[in-house]
């Protein structure tokens, strides 16, 4: 991703985005521009193609077959679709967490390690180098008090909420630039949720986040920005407070205001 | 992640499938003519007349047998690996492979045993009449090493491709069962990390599928080892003095498919599929 030297306002930008499953078409014509650095929310009744969005951005989309995409994504100048761009990479600067915390059954330090060590040569992380980056990982999600001495127990043996965190903890190594939520907090209960989000607003000033969330008061709660979408089109993208006190689509009022969905 | 995968066309569907049995009934063409020309008399006559081959050169065969199986399982995993790995759900050759694996599967392994053994036994000179050939004391040293199949390719590969049929498609589909009980939440945290296809398989999913996939060979095997023992036990029932060493060869393959079916059950009892 060759952007260092231009100063970007937006992370994520589409243009006339389409995506089809075989015959159905998931997404018509999205077009979107996510700003840097902050934590974008989008919102909408289930299949209107949010989490299709979401995994566009990384490409995971493609393992399926039979998806076919037109239009443009660019992300941090570079449209993801040129034949130049290594998956790993786009991977590496695009991570993503899953709607249900999905930690490889391997050890806790491990986890956070898998990351790096698939993109280092072998034999390139020393130790005590190791041993910094997990402490700073865990540090950053609030986990190295819980987990400090537990770093060989098996990931899928913590509790849901600490494995989320771990999957959120295991992208930071790679530096990423953004990071995408696909509903992020549905398998947690109240306080986990708390927790999750209190660490997304601790990180958002140096990552930009995109979640998907079903949660609209997760939604108002978190993101300065809101995309309402509906049956595979972007409806309406605008700040997250006037998109709930006035809407200007009759579909988002209705659905802000939970009359369907 | 089913849901994003289309249901395939179905007249795409019964194209492939009757393709996959057009395709399995030309693979049977050269044993049915085997068949056709044994005549029920000599399959009678091996079981009445008393064999007279020597066992070591019966042995031998069956040494080949086994290594030929193995390979067999072998080939079967890479091919269960391909499939399941490399090629997309909806890929034809794929949905043509697993069509004949399902179909060849679902014969029980018995009949394959007596496909086998009516080929077999009045061919490979295990059962000619005792006067065709001569006493223990006349007989050439040389000829003890020799395989009952020589001179009659056609047989052995007749032969070989009926083990091969019946091990294959049992050690494909316990391949790729194994494979797919690996969680795509695994698979989908790899691949979002930046991971390729080798690191996750290398990583996540053969350390994962590994013990399911042995049992699923084992099992193969033992079917293999079960179809042997038949053949040996034929033998030695052939045989007028039940000699101790065909007996303790029975008994080996015997005790090694019984062996190799319980190992597998432990496998697949000790380690069930991962769930995250």
């Amino acid at each position: 991703m060759d952007s260092q030297n231009t100063p970007l306002n937006y992370s994520i930008e589409t243009e006339k985005l389409s995506l089809w499953y075989g015959d159905f078409q998931a997404l018509i014509d999205v077009s979107v521009k996510i700003p840097d650095g902050q934590i974008t929310s989008l919102i909408g009744p289930s299949g209107c193609g949010k989490t299709t969005l979401l995994r566009c951005f990384n490409r995971v989309n493609e393992r399926y077959g039979n998806v076919t995409t037109k239009g443009k994504i660019e992300i941090l100048g570079k449209n993801i679709y040129d034949s130049d761009v290594s998956l790993p990479e786009l991977r590496k600067t695009v991570g993503m967490v899953f709607q249900r915390p999905n930690p490889l059954p391997i050890s806790v330090y491990e986890n956070i390690l898998f990351g790096l060590r698939i993109h280092s040569p072998v034999g390139h992380l020393t130790r005590t180098e190791c041993d910094q980056i997990v402490e700073e990982a865990l540090t950053s999600v609030f986990l190295w008090d819980d987990l400090k001495d537990r770093l060989k127990v098996r990931a899928t043996s913590l509790q849901l909420e600490q494995q989320q965190k771990l999957c959120i903890a295991r992208l930071l190594p790679l530096k990423p630039k953004v990071i995408l939520m696909d509903e992020p907090c549905s398998a947690l209960d109240a306080e986990g949720t708390l927790a999750v989000e209190e660490l997304m607003e601790a990180l958002a000033g140096r990552y930009t986040f995109l979640i998907v969330t079903h949660n609209m008061a997760q939604a108002r709660r978190v993101s300065k920005e809101c995309i309402f979408m509906f049956l595979g089109e972007l409806i309406e993208h605008r700040e997250t407070q006037a998109l709930f006190q006035t809407p200007q689509h009759p579909k988002t009022a209705d659905y802000v205001q939970m009359r369907y969905g | 992640m089913n849901s994003l995968i289309m249901p395939p066309n179905p007249r795409q569907k019964l194209a492939l499938q009757s393709i996959a049995l057009v395709t399995l009934g030309m693979v049977f063409i050269p044993v049915w003519n085997v068949v056709k020309n044994t005549h029920l008399s000599d399959v009678q006559a091996s079981s009445v007349v008393r064999a007279s081959a020597p066992l070591p050169s019966l042995l031998s065969d069956l040494y080949l047998f086994l290594s030929v199986s193995l390979l067999a399982i072998l080939l079967a995993g890479a091919c269960a690996f391909y499939l399941e790995e490399w090629l997309l759900q909806t890929n034809w050759i794929r949905r043509l492979v697993e069509y004949q694996v399902g179909i060849l599967s679902g014969i029980p392994s018995l009949l394959y045993g007596l496909l086998a053994s009516i080929i077999f036994l009045p061919y490979s000179g295990i059962s000619k009449p005792i006067e065709a050939t001569l006493s223990v004391e006349n007989m050439d040293t040389s000829s003890l090493n020799t395989t009952a199949f020589q001179g009659d390719i056609t047989l052995f590969y007749a032969i070989m491709l009926t083990l091969v049929l019946l091990v294959m498609p049992r050690a494909i589909k316990t391949t790729q069962e194994a494979l797919r009980s690996v969680p795509i939440p695994i698979r989908e945290s790899a691949y979002a990390l930046g991971a390729n296809r080798s690191q996750l398989l290398i990583k996540h999913v053969v350390p994962i599928a590994f013990p399911r996939v042995l049992a699923g060979g084992c099992r193969a095997m033992s079917c293999a080892l079960a179809i042997a023992a038949l053949f040996i036990g034929i033998y030695i029932w052939n045989r007028a003095p039940l000699s101790g060493h065909g007996a303790g060869i029975f008994a080996l393959f015997l005790g090694g498919s019984l062996l190799l079916s319980i190992l597998s059950g432990f496998l697949n009892e000790r380690y069930p599929t991962v769930s995250i």
